[in-house]
């Protein structure tokens, strides 16, 4: 799938006056297509012009590289034109030579009459035909900048690149020009990329906005597309239903940004400011919850699609992030007030494990068990999981991508790599986000990576990796997703005769329960593939990967009801703290967290099961409660409840010493 | 009544026009102003670069005497500058060799003389540690950023408990986080004294935080109130759920709309 213009796994460092390195982007991968138009936003210094120079070719990336239709960009050239914010022009012509001499530099083979009359054109196309014999320094600024971009276009290149074209007009020259500029691009059809610092702007001209996040290591934290029609204007673009909600969006991960730069927490707000707030509020702040693009998210989605959360009285807006970094720092800072996490991950998060802040949270329910796959990229020649452990016994590396926080397809994969033998070790784990692991894969940075079904289904699609191994040949019906919510927020919304927790739980429940069934499965495609959840692209992957049965057969033989995750039935959705237990020997065996003093208060306070069984009430669900007291992983290992500390020291490879009490 | 206990003053603008002699005769820039500011109201002017703002908010500084109507507060004309009036610009005007203490406590001895310095010098510590300052007393100028000069300005003013404050685009060369920051201490400042406040921005997110009523001027020349619109917000406002409220989008396209379609011509 050869794009038109891609920027792959880009980097770039910069070499101080002292010495010292600074790593202004790091790993930076974008595709972007014929006559596409692209925003790139961010605060100032986080490296978007240098990106911008970068595609330009008048900057070299430190790594990684630009291919612009099949070939690599390392210099500048007429085919990519940049237009400043300083105009440059030169001031000694007129306005006419400025134009004129540019195509007499760059299309030598045209004669001198045609372009004459491509000198006409463009300047026509601007509307500065009557001003053509003036002097730079007799124009206004937007007049300079519309020249500008006048001997840009004139030399039709492949692609416009326009650096803050407009940063140093007044608001309504500006806008006079955004709706110029917009014409001409779609008229032109010209794949353009333009960095800005206004929003509106972005909105406005864009197809998808590209932010960024603030340097040093400044990446990719969000795409947004624009979903509106075009050709486009300004008037009918504002009165857009979605138009505000996009800003928000742009704003918010801005403001965000700035926040975490700043790392100075907001002063908490006095309780009765807050209550009075809430009480004149005409309409109170929805709930916020964060998730990154997996089938696990179906429940949320649908939720969201069947108007769910608005039955229960709430306001949820979901957010789509791009890594679980990024839920990490939103839920630190309270943008969001909850999210899907990896199962995992709410207990790394309470005890502060891997050295970080503890921040506690409460699972009110289980979203998905099973779907994980591990992938293996089709360069390493291996097909099956007897083959991956052959290469490791025979001490060859092994480079693995697993998601950027602790998550249980790492947790799993671990357990059975030591089950099997394999000291975890040998193997050199590489945390990114799910989102970067494909492109990492078929970049050659990692040889195979573990994560959701979605990503797998991709690989297999796009021909470069195959699924060897699945997470329910290591413990079937294990728990993947829960949603957690902040401690404090439960916390905050409880007093409420109307638990906002259970209202929440009680919506997704319903919705976990159409997911299950079988019946719905077409339909539950259509609502992960909508614009406003992954989006229409991946519909045909996802219908390969889920309806079909091409893929490997493990892949799709997770559970006997269904071929992937499961949702709901079988009691899936229970946040039960018997698993959390599991996570809790794990995190101990590989040394990542202490083994906690006092871990049956600790599970309680996680795992909000009275949440979960209000909601289950308010639904007139029962017998949602498992009673086990033994859980059988795979190959007939248990996991007993009673004896996890012995089970954890007696696990291979163990940090654990078989003397602790 | 004690310089503290003083409340905001109403403001009327009366068919106030402006004209400037220029090399073709007569430029009118202003004609046929009518305004009424309630006492305490916060009212934010918008409008295109050169359109008259400026100039409107100069009658009633007192820096420009209208060439026609008149400006009355609490009923009575205009007739010059006042300590009544205290303007807030965006290159902060602040005196370089002074530190920012020195400062504020120079503008308070303008209107106060003969009481101790102690005095002053204690009430404009307080006013400094309001916006932040309680560190950078002892700094020039030229030592601070843009937003804590600005900041120094604001509490120069907000110390002589003005009546009316004007602002005539304060925080328009300031990044976004600052402008931020400085928007909220001055609602906090403008919520304790109850001053009427007239402000210049371009900035319409600004307004719609900021003020009670947006007023719109027309394109100059002969520029005129094209529009008011009414900010229902509840105060104090909170700047994430003002974005959230579907009549915070509708307002900023009405505002829009007036400066791009019906003045962009």
């Amino acid at each position: 799938m050869a794009s038109f213009l891609q920027l792959d796994s880009v980097e770039q460092n910069f070499t101080r006056a002292d010495g010292t390195v600074l790593e202004a982007l790091s790993t930076i991968n974008l595709e972007i297509s014929k006559g596409e138009f692209v925003s790139l936003v961010g605060h100032s210094g986080c490296g978007k012009s240098t990106l911008l120079n970068i595609l330009a070719g008048l900057n070299q990336p430190s790594r990684g590289g630009v291919i612009l239709e099949g070939r690599q960009v390392t210099e500048p050239g007429p085919e990519r034109m940049v237009v400043f914010q300083n105009y440059s022009l030169l001031p000694w012509r007129s306005v006419r030579q400025n134009v004129a001499l540019a195509l007499r530099e760059v299309k030598r083979e045209l004669s001198a009459s045609e372009r004459a009359e491509r000198t006409e054109a463009a300047l026509a196309m601007v509307n500065l035909d009557k001003v053509a014999e003036r002097m730079p320094g007799q124009l206004s600024g937007g007049m300079r900048q519309r020249v500008a971009i006048a001997r840009a276009l004139a030399l039709e290149p492949k692609l416009l690149l326009l650096d803050e074209p407009f940063g140093a007009l007044d608001a309504l020259t500006r806008g006079h020009l955004q709706e110029q500029l917009m014409q001409l691009c779609q008229k032109a059809g010209i794949t353009t990329v333009m960095v800005t610092h206004d929003v509106d702007e972005a909105l406005l001209l864009s197809d998808r906005v590209v932010l960024l996040t603030n340097g040093p290591k400044a990446h990719i934290g969000r795409i947004v597309a624009v979903p509106f029609e075009r050709p486009r204007c300004r008037k009918a673009v504002l009165q857009h239903p979605d138009y505000y909600k996009l800003r928000n969006e742009l704003l918010e991960f801005l403001h965000d940004q700035r926040r975490l730069s700043n790392r100075k927490p907001a002063p908490p707000k006095p309780a009765a400011e807050l209550q009075a707030a809430a009480a004149s509020s005409p309409s109170p702040k929805p709930i916020r919850l964060g998730y990154l693009p997996g089938l696990d998210a179906a429940p949320l989605l649908v939720a969201r699609q069947k108007q769910l959360f608005e039955k229960q009285g709430l306001r949820v807006e979901l957010l789509r992030c791009q890594s679980w970094e990024e839920i990490d720092d939103l839920l630190r800072i309270e943008r969001l007030d909850g999210a899907a996490l990896s199962a995992a991950q709410p207990l790394t998060m309470a005890t502060g494990a891997m050295a970080s802040t503890p921040l506690p949270m409460v699972v009110t329910q289980t979203l998905s068990r099973n779907g994980n796959a591990l992938v293996l990229g089709t360069q390493l020649s291996i097909s099956s999981s007897e083959g991956l452990l052959l290469h490791l016994r025979q001490g060859l590396p092994l480079k693995l991508g697993v998601p950027d926080r602790l998550s249980m397809a790492e947790l799993l994969l671990r357990h059975w790599l030591a089950r099997q033998g394999v000291d975890p070790a040998q193997v050199s784990w590489q945390r990114r986000s799910p989102m970067g692991l494909l492109a990492a894969l078929e970049g050659g940075l990692i040889d195979g990576f573990a994560a959701g079904k979605l990503r797998a289904c991709l690989a297999q699609h796009r021909r470069s990796g195959r699924v060897v191994l699945t997470d329910s040949a290591i413990w079937p019906n294990h728990a993947e997703k829960v949603l957690a919510l902040r401690e404090s927020w439960v916390d905050a919304h409880s007093n409420q005769a109307n638990s906002a927790a259970v209202g929440l739980t009680a919506a997704v429940l319903e919705a976990a329960a159409f997911c299950d069934q079988t019946s719905h499965r077409q339909e539950l495609l259509q609502v992960l593939t909508e614009p406003q959840a992954f989006g229409p692209q991946l519909l045909a992957p996802l219908q390969e990967g889920l309806a079909e049965s091409n893929l490997a057969k493990d892949l799709n033989q997770a559970t006997s009801l269904l071929r992937f995750n499961r949702f709901f039935l079988g009691q899936a959705s229970y946040p039960d703290p018997a698993e959390g237990l599991w996570v809790l020997t794990q995190l101990a065996r590989w040394g990542m967290a202490p083994w906690p003093n006092h871990r049956q208060e600790l599970l309680e306070r996680v795992y909000g099961r009275r949440l979960f069984l209000e909601a289950c009430d308010r639904l007139g669900m029962i017998d949602q409660e498992p009673t086990q007291r033994r859980y059988q992983l795979a190959e007939g290992e248990y996991f007993d409840l009673d004896e996890p500390l012995s089970y954890a020291t007696n696990l291979p490879f163990s940090t654990l010493s078989p003397c602790l009490p | 009544m004690t310089v503290s206990e003083r409340r905001g003053r109403r403001v009327e603008f009366n068919a106030i026009g402006k004209s400037f002699p220029s090399d073709s005769g007569c430029v009118e820039v202003l004609q046929g102003v009518n305004l009424s500011v309630a006492a305490g109201e916060f009212v934010c002017v918008i409008g295109h670069s050169g359109c008259g703002k400026s100039t409107l908010l100069n009658t009633l500084s007192g820096f420009e005497t209208p060439s026609t109507g008149s400006v009355l507060v609490e009923g009575e004309p205009v007739e010059g500058p006042g300590p009544d009036r205290m303007v807030v610009f965006q290159n902060y005007a602040l005196l370089p060799w002074k530190t920012a203490l020195e400062n504020v406590v120079l503008g308070l001895r303008s209107i106060r003389r003969g009481e101790p310095r102690e005095l002053l010098v204690s009430e404009a510590k307080a006013m400094l540690e309001t916006v932040g300052l309680g560190d950078a007393l002892d700094c020039h100028p030229g030592e601070l950023s843009g937003g804590m000069r600005q900041r120094v300005a604001i509490a120069r003013a907000m110390a002589m408990k003005p009546p009316v404050l004007i602002l005539d685009e304060p925080f328009g060369a300031l990044d976004p986080i600052t402008k931020e920051e400085l928007q909220e201490e001055l609602l906090t400042l403008w919520r304790q004294q109850r001053c009427t406040v007239l402000m210049i921005t371009h900035d319409i997110d600004e307004a719609l935080f900021l003020s009670d009523r947006v007023v719109m001027l027309t394109n100059g020349p002969s520029a005129s109130i094209g529009e008011i619109l009414s900010i229902p917000f509840d105060r104090p406002r909170d700047r994430d759920s003002l974005l959230h409220d579907q009549r915070y989008g509708e307002l900023r396209n009405r505002a829009l709309e007036f400066l791009y379609e019906r003045q962009g011509g």
